[in-house]
């Protein structure tokens, strides 16, 4: 009998020549590697306690046609309502998986900072990806993880050189064009920040159309000593989306990581995010804001390992649910002994608008030293009468009073964003949410 | 005509009548001060005029400008000009002064078929009177009541009050825990409000404020009911002698 397992490997078998990196013997056995992982261990179980929330059968039972070509036809017109601004940005476009180079626009990059699709790159340079590509986790839980290791085809590659900046923000657009055929990309990122270096990255994700598709992505990021990167996520596909995500981080001395993820759409997403703080001094703050509604499902899931001494991390996750949504965050923080005087403060607040709309959240500690500073914490609420009637008595109605108090629930975190440019973005896309229609 | 005429309300609190069969009537342009011990129904009175729920109106009567006030929502109240200056306001995080004052003050607008007034001149607006209350302009972009000392939420509350505009205003204990100079600014805030038109009800404890604002009539509420009306010489009398001498008239 076939299993979503064997038409994956089947698919592989088929498209495998087709690939990026099939012609560079490393990079082909990386990919038959991860295929190999993906079939021993399949996707992961909902008896895994990290996956015991995610509706992993609803995700994963559905068999996805993966395309192994770039889509032709768009005009850069279709992007606009994506875009973060016409102009001012770097941008990046792919299209239902592939680099599209009339889409893109990478003028003006400074000296010093290497932009490029994966794709391109594989060709070019195998040798210098494979340290980056190469998983070194595996495990019952990494199956999305294999099955990306084994099938990705495009994404973007971004190296600064020491002390370069982007003064830009870069935007990597990942839009998938529904159809019938329903299909899954499997975007790969890789990005190398120099020591000193700075940018600020955004990643998002969108549909074209309301046909069900699935994204399965993965990102990663090294920072070099003193290296700052801004890494935002948006995820906005369409309400038939799965969405599975993983970036993984890791932090030289005196780096600094500011990721924030903003998640309004999909039908079923969940967003891994984990930080490795490999380095004295290195920091990172991990923001989200969820808001889910109908029936979403939206499962984010952190890990911040201070492996050195003198790190800090800081973490907000705050979720926004109405109609029958899901919510789910858990969050750990890892400090193993003998490794001191690391900071971390850990914090899930959410707001339940229906009494349907449910949230499963763990923040959890795993401290095995002394001296550490840290705090955890999670509350859920709903909105507050006082609050509504207060507006009331100063002539709001109902509704703009409401949607008053959910704009200030999340408004700490779209107050976090810079620049300008891309907060006025996300502002735009949180004041059309969905939470509106909601009684 | 009166602003405001309240006859015989009656008003319970879970099933427990609070307001036994208050009468009381107000002229345009009068200040009138309620003053009453703890648990009398001063708030409860407050509170029933801007429509909070909770609050079972069992008999009578409230007619705003000579119309039946109890039908109305609590927002179309304050479009139609009644305010409450509340006696603890709530705090509400991420939502700055300055966006509640625009939403308000342009729904105030829509209500009286006025055009929005647009971001720059409403800024100037908000400036001056936040001026005029000693408010400093980065006041404006604060989180509503957040981390406001009492003091601060009182000021806030009249901030609201003096860009709004109302023709009926309530304050709720607006003079408690203020110090000498506070209260002094919330006086003037109420006196620079007074004109020929607009009425106001002050609950109150103490005769402080009503010596700097002077009000035309003084209302004792004891168990739910007005058991005398005078002058300030009254509201002297109750700070001497406390309300002990009126049980038998409430009686």
């Amino acid at each position: 009998m076939n299993t979503p397992v064997t038409l994956y490997r089947d698919l592989f078998t088929e498209l495998e020549k087709s690939l990026p990196g099939y012609d560079s013997l490393p990079l082909r056995g990386l990919r038959q590697e991860g295929m190999q992982h993906f079939m021993d261990k399949g996707f992961p179980s909902q008896r895994l306690e990290n996956w015991k929330y995610t509706p992993v059968k609803a995700i994963s039972q559905k068999i996805y046609h993966i395309n192994n070509h770039a889509c032709q036809g768009l005009d850069p017109s279709d992007l606009l309502p994506y875009l973060i601004a016409p102009l001012g940005v770097y941008r990046l476009v792919f299209v239902n998986g592939w680099f599209s180079q009339t889409l893109s626009d990478l003028h003006d990059l400074p000296d010093g900072v290497r932009v490029e699709s994966m794709a391109k790159l594989v060709k070019d340079a195998p040798d210098m990806l494979e340290p980056y590509l190469k998983n070194k986790k595996s495990g019952s839980d990494q199956g999305f993880t294999h099955l990306n290791d084994a099938l990705w085809s495009d994404g973007a590659y971004i190296h600064l050189s020491p002390g370069t900046r982007l003064e830009r923000p870069l935007h990597l657009f990942f839009l998938t064009a529904t159809s019938k055929k329903s299909m899954m990309t499997l975007p790969r990122n890789i990005v190398v920040a120099g020591a000193d270096s700075h940018a600020w990255i955004v990643e998002s994700f969108a549909s074209l159309g309301h046909f069900p598709h699935m994204t399965n992505a993965h990102s990663t990021i090294i920072l070099h000593d003193h290296a700052h990167v801004h890494h935002l996520l948006h995820l906005g596909e369409n309400h038939s989306a799965q969405h599975v995500g993983t970036v993984e981080s890791t932090q030289k001395g005196d780096s600094r990581l500011d990721s924030q993820l903003f998640s309004f759409g999909g039908e079923r997403t969940r967003q891994e995010i984990h930080v490795q703080l490999a380095g004295e001094q290195a920091e990172c703050s991990l923001d989200g804001l969820f808001i889910g509604n109908g029936r979403q499902h939206m499962d984010f899931h952190t890990s911040i390992h201070h492996t050195h001494a003198n790190t800090r991390s800081q973490q907000l996750y705050k979720g926004i649910l109405a109609g029958h949504a899901h919510g789910v965050f858990n969050g750990i923080i890892t400090v193993p002994p003998h490794v001191h005087h690391t900071q971390s403060n850990q914090l899930s607040t959410n707001l339940l608008l229906s009494d349907t709309a449910e949230i499963d959240t763990k923040p959890q500690l795993e401290i095995n030293s002394d001296a550490v500073q840290c705090s955890h914490g999670a509350t859920v609420g709903s909105l507050d009468p006082e609050a509504l009637f207060y507006l009331q008595s100063r002539g709001l109605d109902a509704s703009t009073a409401r949607n008053l108090l959910i704009q200030g629930f999340a408004e700490e975190l779209l107050q976090r964003i810079t620049p300008k440019l891309v907060q006025n973005w996300i502002e735009k896309h949180f004041n059309k949410g969905e939470y509106h229609h909601e009684s | 005509m009166n602003i405001l005429e309240i006859q015989n309300l009656q008003v319970s609190v879970m099933n427990k009548p609070i307001l036994r069969g208050l009468e009381l009537r107000l002229g345009a342009g009068e200040i009138h001060a309620i003053m009453g011990p703890n648990g009398s129904g001063k708030s409860t009175l407050a509170n029933i005029l801007v429509g909070r729920g909770d609050y079972q109106i069992t008999a009578g009567t409230i007619r705003y400008q000579g119309e039946d006030l109890i039908v109305r929502s609590p927002e179309e109240r304050a479009m139609a000009g009644v305010f409450l200056a509340f006696q603890n306001p709530v705090e509400i995080p991420g939502v700055s002064n300055a966006r509640l004052l625009k939403e308000a003050f342009n729904a105030h607008r829509r209500y009286g078929h006025l055009p929005e007034m647009d971001a720059m001149t409403f800024r100037t607006h908000l400036q001056e009177r936040a001026k005029h209350l000693g408010l400093s302009d980065d006041w404006l972009l604060r989180p509503i009541n957040v981390g406001f000392s009492g003091g601060e939420k009182k000021r806030n509350e009249l901030l609201q009050m003096l860009v709004l505009e109302p023709n009926l205003a309530i304050l709720d204990e607006i003079d408690s825990g203020l110090d000498i100079d506070a209260l002094t600014d919330v006086a003037n805030g109420i006196n620079a409000l007074r004109n020929n038109l607009r009425s106001m009800l002050l609950i109150t404890h103490y005769p402080r404020l009503l010596e700097q604002v002077h009000p035309d009539k003084v209302h004792v509420l004891i168990g739910g009911k007005i058991v005398m009306t005078g002058g300030m010489d009254l509201a002297g009398r109750l700070e001497e002698q406390g309300y002990g001498w009126l049980s038998e008239v409430a009686a």
